[in-house]
């Protein structure tokens, strides 16, 4: 582990010596903050249901920016050689650069708990409800940085590699949308299974389901372990 | 120490490496010598695990490079071509991430960070950014790096490449240094370098070693083909028949212990050089040949530099 905690603690110092990090947090709080106040203005319901909706759609674009320089600034920065030849096997490698990144996403999470304090303020929300839609926030991003990682191993350039993770979270979150033109039953169901907007209006609901908190979990791994194998290829 | 027998590399259907076996033993500094884009780099890099041999086998503290470089990477301290920095990062916590990820356990962290940075005279620049740092300390915490962990081998890529005079006397004092507890295998084109620090040079080339040897011992072999150079002038009284460039020719090559000679007119004198059989009194026996008759103005045995020595390799190879 001890492989593991060095590549997490490199990777945090990383992103607070640059202004990537402070900037997305700075970009995703104001828009948060504006989506949040906007909907309770609107509503007038102690409810965090819209703000979690357009929280994710924000998040699916605001996290490729923090997974793009991943692997991406090492080989530009040519310290993969480096990475490639310490004594760390590549699976702890992709570990530490994944913690790294969640804890900017848990981070991110935390500043907008300060959302949840005029509810509590001025009326009387469901907490469970509330937790549950973090819980599925936190899953989202998970599976969004462990994608934007993976991309980010796969190409040399930042731009090229945030782009692609976009397109490709964009492509999942919307992919229920596919399912009218489906006509078989196996077809739509499978397209609602890899639906990543289903599974977070579960949680949103207020619904922890093992199905959808497996979902994402699965999806991380599988995309670690390719992530891994990649960089084993390498060689 | 470091073994490669028969080792080949292909980038696809290029062979980049082709057949290369020698080996490096613990208290020994090789030089690793030849042209840009000779394969010296390869060669680093797949040594240091980053890449693997198509073909053949590299072993390294006595692990297989193939399937056990995890177990190797403990014992190896590798210095890339381009110091593989972060240049956010101050010196002191770059040298912490590096030790934390060879290994070294939190009680010795002081105390190894503090050797290191005493080794590469890094004291001044500690707590420095590194992208503030010029290119020889950039160097120096590379090569800072490489030593972490105590490792048995060090592969160093062109460590004193872009240094200034100043540096680059330091730099060798610091490698140096580490030739009695480790095997150092540098590689370079600098060729007054690996006189200066090396027990042993390798010279490559399009993938193929060349030569292996002491500097000296390369001095020597090329010795087989020395030269000896003279200058002389026409003989007052001319030459019997023929040129005299001729004439002087056959007088050479009777003496005993000449090869071949090439003379050639330069106003009223000539200029022969001869190739001769490498032991002590040839310059002589010629001497006496020629200065009865040619006023003799100059004779000189050439010394092969090293320079000589990897030219001559290179374009033979």
């Amino acid at each position: 582990m001890n492989g593991v905690l060095a590549v997490y603690q490199k990777e945090l110092r990383l992103y607070f010596r640059s202004p990537i990090a402070y900037f997305v947090m700075a970009i995703f709080l104001v828009g948060t903050g504006y989506f949040f106040t906007y909907s309770i203005f609107l509503t007038g319901n102690a409810r965090m249901t819209e703000t979690f909706h357009n929280m994710a759609i924000l998040l699916l674009l605001v996290l490729p920016v923090v997974s793009m320089r991943l692997f991406t600034s090492e080989y530009n920065g040519r310290t993969m050689e480096l990475l490639a030849t310490l004594p760390l096997r590549p699976w702890q490698i992709v570990l530490g650069k994944f913690a790294g990144s969640v804890t900017i996403l848990l981070l991110m999470t935390a500043g907008t708990l300060i959302d949840v304090v005029p509810l509590y303020l001025f009326g009387n929300p469901e907490g469970m409800t509330i937790l549950s839609g973090y819980i599925g926030f936190i899953l989202l991003g998970m599976t969004c940085l462990a994608i934007g990682q993976l991309f980010s191993a796969l190409t040399q350039n930042q731009i090229v590699a945030a782009l692609i993770t976009v397109a490709v979270l964009l492509a999942f979150w919307f992919i229920a949308n596919a399912q009218r033109f489906q006509t078989s039953y196996a077809w739509r169901n499978l397209l609602g299974y890899l639906s990543f907007s289903r599974h977070f209006e579960e949680f949103v609901q207020g619904l922890v389901r093992t199905e959808s908190v497996i979902f994402y979990l699965v999806v991380c791994a599988i995309v670690l372990v390719l992530n891994t194998s990649y960089l084993h290829w390498q060689r | 120490m470091i073994t490669l027998e028969s080792v080949s590399k292909r980038y696809g259907s290029r062979t980049v490496i082709h057949d290369l076996s020698f080996s490096v033993e613990k208290g020994e500094i090789v030089g690793f010598l030849g042209p840009n884009g000779s394969g010296k780099t390869t060669t680093l890099r797949m040594i240091a695990g980053y890449t693997t041999a198509t073909a053949g086998r590299v072993s390294v503290a006595g692990y297989d490079m193939a399937s056990q470089n995890e177990s190797a990477a403990p014992h190896i301290g590798y210095l890339p071509e381009h110091p593989p920095l972060y240049d956010t990062l101050d010196v002191t916590a770059y040298l912490r991430f590096v030790a934390k990820a060879k290994g070294v356990a939190r009680a010795e962290m002081a105390g190894e960070l503090d050797r290191v940075v005493a080794a590469c005279r890094l004291e001044d620049v500690a707590r420095r950014e590194i992208y503030k740092l010029s290119k020889g300390y950039r160097q120096r915490v590379g090569l800072a790096q490489a030593l972490l962990g105590k490792p048995q081998v060090l592969l160093l890529d062109e460590p004193t490449i872009g240094l200034d005079p100043g540096q680059l006397h330091e730099a060798r004092d610091i490698i140096r240094s580490f030739g009695a507890e480790h095997a150092v295998l540098f590689s370079t084109h600098i060729l007054s370098e690996v006189t200066m620090i090396c027990k042993r040079v390798a010279i490559i080339n399009h993938g193929r070693l060349l030569a292996i040897d002491s500097p000296s011992g390369l001095q020597r072999a090329l010795e087989q083909t020395n030269r000896v150079s003279l200058q002389v002038s026409l003989p007052p009284h001319g030459v019997s028949g023929g040129r005299p460039a001729d004439e002087l020719r056959q007088e050479l090559l009777s003496v005993d212990g000449v090869r071949t000679v090439e003379a050639e007119a330069d106003g009223d004198r000539l200029q022969v050089e001869c190739q001769i059989e490498p032991r002590d009194g040839v310059e002589a026996a010629i001497a006496r040949a020629v200065a009865p008759r040619w006023p003799l103005h100059s004779l000189g045995r050439q010394e092969p530099t090293l320079e000589n020595i990897f030219l001559q390799y290179v374009s033979e190879g």
